[in-house]
């Protein structure tokens, strides 16, 4: 059996997706039973470099993003 | 988005069997030099990117089932043949080598939604995998088509545990099982609580 990988981060509960602050506030407590499975595994998603964006976006769209108030 | 990034990479390089990554922001709505819709930049992209450039994932998959088109997804990765895009719409589409699709659901008043949803991927999606043959399948599921959510389209639980077996099995059939399902839109806290998790098991029950 392989191992599935859950990756969140906890200020995705905090302020998760612009449309409403919080969506994800039940987790990761309402996967517990499932995290408590052996190949259940919870990783922390790491915060993506420039580097990375600029694989496929315009070098601009950082600062726009950045300055947008949302 | 960094968080689907590493889950692609593990996933493709068989690190992990399958991943489902929560996200702080939307990303299929972010094209190259734009972004909006919720959506800052395109993780699922920048994922396919950042795994072909480890040597991993040359052919990608993806079902958007967000209840808003993937313009953003669809805009940059419109002149690859290695990426297979299907977005479930209200229009049908077709590029000319059959990569790209927009998959039409046949609404009817008196049929159920979930069933109907769902007839609109289960006869497509799969037969394109099998003749694609990629190394990575990538479901961008929202749950804003809900009922009672902001995309609503009548849809309910059945809609997504079934959707939930479809792309693990075309998973299973097609790419060795290596799936990475990417949360996208939906807002009420109510429903990720519900809908999320069975889709966890799904994943786990088949890795």
């Amino acid at each position: 059996m392989g191992t599935t990988g859950v990756f969140y981060h906890p200020s995705f509960s905090r302020r998760s997706y612009l449309t409403v602050g919080r969506r994800l506030a039940d987790f990761p407590g309402a996967i517990e039973p499932l995290l408590a499975r052996s190949h259940v595994l919870l990783c922390e998603s790491p915060r993506a470099s420039d580097d990375l964006i600029r694989l496929v976006h315009d070098p601009g769209l950082i600062p726009e993003v950045e300055a947008d108030p949302l | 988005m960094g968080g689907v990034v590493e889950a692609m990479r593990r996933v493709a390089a068989g690190e992990l069997a399958n991943a489902f990554a929560f996200i702080g922001a939307g990303g299929h709505h972010a094209g190259r030099r734009s972004f909006g819709g919720y959506c800052c930049f395109n993780d699922v992209c920048i994922g396919i990117a950042a795994a072909r450039r480890l040597g991993l994932a040359a052919r990608v998959a993806i079902l958007d089932t967000d209840a808003h088109h993937g313009d953003g997804t669809r805009e940059i990765v419109e002149d690859d043949p290695a990426i297979l895009h299907a977005c479930v719409c209200g229009t049908a589409y077709a590029s000319r080598d059959g990569t790209k699709r927009d998959l039409a659901v046949a609404w009817d008043a008196a049929a159920d939604p979930d069933a109907a949803y769902l007839a609109a991927v289960r006869p497509v999606f799969p037969a394109l995998c099998r003749a694609f043959q990629p190394d990575l399948v990538v479901w961008y599921f929202g749950f804003d088509g809900h009922r009672g959510d902001y995309g609503d389209m009548g849809l309910g639980p059945a809609c997504f545990r079934g959707l939930a077996d479809l792309m693990a099995e075309v998973a299973a059939e097609a790419a060795g099982g290596r799936l990475v399902v990417v949360l996208g839109g939906g807002s009420r806290t109510d429903l990720a609580t519900a809908l999320i998790p069975p889709i966890i098991a799904r994943l786990a029950d088949a890795a």
